[in-house]
């Protein structure tokens, strides 16, 4: 009886933690104003004063998207140790990045699904790591038998520790923090974490100058690790609003002659 | 000049439209200046409040150390009150061993436009309804028009839009024929792929060789500058740019208190006035400051990066050793230092 409880209630924290509100974006650059860096609705930034005057970022009041820093390290961390490399200038330099966790705890999912769901009884461990149908997190995946990330050819606990869901694994199948996905990504996507390692793949903000302070973009920043084909689009990278197009010079009415088609012979 | 009609306020300012018409016949090219070309018939009604001493001072390349924190202090006092706020303009010198690169993911590009918006955040431009300038102009061009492949085809019969240069200074098949105004709902396009363009701070720059009063120059570190006190507004240099990089101050630039960037560089983002010409610096008060520019963070896919060109290990000499790479219009010989890049 007291344990039917337990699990109806359990049931109940489950299915609310998945449902997260859609974002609505107000006036710009406003204390308490929300807006987004690169992934709308996974990168969220809420505006605070850092100094007299200054916000923390300054926001676009038609797409909602971060468009200046007023402090480029405003609520990161150290980055922790880089994965490994040699003969790196960085490795000498401070790094910090955004921590995930925050982002991923927004409706408390990160809090409870290791006490509520994945406790090993209510969803017991999984005992092979086959695609399988899932009864739950269609918000993030909507058709688990057709994962849009490696063409079939990973499944969710390539990622995911089995044991225990607040953690990513790498190879060995030790834990990797939500807030170093580099480490996750770049167990099959080498090249790509090379390049992001050497600053020319991703992002970095902060000082460009040897030594100096760098925040440091990680993949799941910019990248959903569930969808990385964005349907027939196939491209890592989700669609944006635009900002405005520039004013028309005086006197132009309109743009109209810029989509006029010269034919081939031109 | 007797006191009524020059009109100095308490603060030893005077409206500057009002000293230029009374003082156009001391001739100096700052002085007749470019607001005498742009002669409003309205009453005067300057709102740009000029100092004596700064309408007398040197070309700021030829100043002493003591001149330039003269001109600097003036500078601040002034524009502390007119934004109501705390400014500071910085002067800080190119450092030693620095020569400034840039180069653009023309394949990571979407068009979003960020970099722009985040450029007027940064430096000061005027906005609104009457005048607007932003330094960075993304163009949207076709799929077809533009293929790696094909880069020293030379498909396009002469005098027909800009060509690109390809790696080897070859002209390459595209035109850059692309639309300004893009309107659709989400970026990027299908079909489409972007291109944005800002001043390129060529090694040898066109717009500094027509200036007839040398008011923009090539600094050490490679960025090119202007000091806008001693720009004419003959717009020789807005004429001689190959890439469309520089912008005219037709009016009195609209710049709202709340929006003025407080942290400024005299040869930067310190607030311009009608009758100057304006283009980007790579963001001169972040970069002599180790900082990266505004349009490099704003970038939501990382497709922009800046560095130092002198130092092997920058992501920006990585870039020019492992990617594909060009540069825009290289058969006119103005060795830009904005490179477009390929993975
Ligand atoms: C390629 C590795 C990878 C695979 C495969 C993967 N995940 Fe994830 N998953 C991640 C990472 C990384 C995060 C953290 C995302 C972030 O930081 O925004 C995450 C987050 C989550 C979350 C937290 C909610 C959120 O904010 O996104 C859930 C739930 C989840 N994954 C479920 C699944 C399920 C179910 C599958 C299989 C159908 C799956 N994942 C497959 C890497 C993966
Ligand atoms: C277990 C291995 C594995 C892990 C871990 C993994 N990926 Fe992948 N990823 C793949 C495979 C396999 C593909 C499919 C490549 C293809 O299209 O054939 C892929 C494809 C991609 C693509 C699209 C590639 C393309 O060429 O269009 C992106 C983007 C991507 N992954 C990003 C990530 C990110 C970000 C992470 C970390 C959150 C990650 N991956 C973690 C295996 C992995
Ligand atoms: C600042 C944003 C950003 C960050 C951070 C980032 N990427 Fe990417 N990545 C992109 C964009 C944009 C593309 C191109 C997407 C497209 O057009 O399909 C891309 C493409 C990819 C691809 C497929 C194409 C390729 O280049 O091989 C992979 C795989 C990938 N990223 C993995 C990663 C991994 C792993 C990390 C972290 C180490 C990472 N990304 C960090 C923006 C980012």
């Amino acid at each position: 009886m007291f344990k039917n409880r337990i699990v109806g209630s359990t049931a109940a924290i489950c299915m609310l933690a998945v449902f997260s509100t859609p974002t609505v974006y107000g006036e710009a650059n406003q204390v308490g104003n929300e807006c987004f860096e690169s992934r709308d609705g996974k990168t969220q930034v809420t505006q605070k004063e850092v100094a007299p005057g200054t916000l923390n970022v300054r926001c676009s009041p038609t797409t909602g998207g971060v468009l200046w820093w007023g402090d480029p390290f405003d609520g990161t961390i150290p980055m922790g140790d880089m994965p490994a490399s040699v003969d790196a200038d960085y490795l000498h330099e401070e790094a910090v990045v955004k921590p995930r966790e925050p982002e991923i705890d927004r409706n408390k999912l990160l809090t409870v699904c290791t006490v509520a769901c994945h406790n090993g009884e209510y969803v017991p461990v999984p005992q092979s790591k086959e695609p399988r149908p899932l009864a739950m997190h269609q918000d993030i995946v909507p058709d688990s038998m057709k994962l849009a990330h490696g063409k079939g050819a990973i499944w969710c606990l390539d990622c995911h520790s089995k044991t225990n869901r607040t953690k990513l694994i790498d190879h060995f199948d030790n834990e990797i923090s939500f807030n170093q996905p580099q480490k996750l990504c770049g167990k099959c996507h080498g090249q790509v974490l090379r390049r992001w390692r050497e600053g020319i793949h991703g992002k970095r903000i902060g000082m460009w100058d040897k030594g100096g302070k760098k925040r440091w973009w990680v993949c799941t920043e910019c990248h959903n690790p569930h969808d990385v084909e964005q349907g027939n689009r196939q491209s890592g990278f989700a669609q944006l609003y635009p900002e405005p197009a520039p004013m028309l010079p005086k006197g132009m009415p309109n743009a109209d002659h810029e989509r006029v088609k010269h034919g081939p012979g031109h | 000049m007797s006191k009524d009609d020059s009109k100095i306020d308490e603060t030893g300012s005077v409206s500057r439209r009002d000293f230029l018409r009374k003082a156009g016949t001391y001739t100096a090219a700052s002085l007749s200046g470019a607001a005498m070309l742009l002669s409003d018939p309205k009453p005067a009604q300057a709102t740009q409040n000029v100092t004596w001493a700064e309408h007398f001072q040197k070309n700021y390349r030829l100043m002493t150390e003591e001149e330039k924190q003269e001109a600097i202090d003036r500078l601040e006092k002034r524009y502390s009150e007119e934004f109501g706020k705390t400014v500071t303009v910085d002067g800080s010198p190119a450092i030693d061993g620095v020569l400034f690169g840039y180069a653009l993911n023309i394949q990571k590009c979407i068009g979003c436009r960020r970099c722009a918006k985040a450029c007027v955040q940064e430096n000061n431009q005027s906005r609104g309804p009457e005048q607007e300038i932003e330094w960075i102009r993304v163009l949207r061009l076709e799929k077809g028009e533009f293929d790696v492949n094909d880069r020293d085809n030379a498909g396009y019969p002469e005098g027909f839009g800009v060509q690109v240069g390809g790696n080897a200074y070859k002209p390459a098949g595209v035109v850059l024929e692309g639309q300004h105004y893009y309107t659709p709902e989400q970026v990027p396009e299908k079909d489409a792929f972007y291109m944005p363009m800002q001043c390129m701070q060529c090694e040898k720059p066109p717009c500094v060789k027509v200036c007839p009063v040398r008011t923009t120059y090539r600094d050490p570190d490679g960025i090119v500058v202007i000091d806008y006190n001693w720009c004419i507004g003959c717009r020789m240099c807005i004429g001689a740019c190959p890439y469309w990089a520089r912008r005219f101050n037709w009016g009195e630039p609209n710049l709202p208190n709340e929006q003025m960037n407080p942290v400024t560089h005299y040869l930067g983002n310190r607030p311009r006035m009608k009758g100057v010409a304006e283009k980007c610096t790579f963001c001169i008060q972040r970069t002599r400051k180790g900082r990266w520019t505004a349009c490099v963070e704003v970038c939501p896919v990382g497709a922009r990066k800046l560095g130092n060109l002198l130092d092997p290990e920058s992501d920006i000499r990585k870039v020019l050793q492992t990617k594909k790479v060009f540069r825009l219009r290289t058969d006119l010989n103005t060795y830009p230092k904005f490179f477009y890049f390929m993975d």
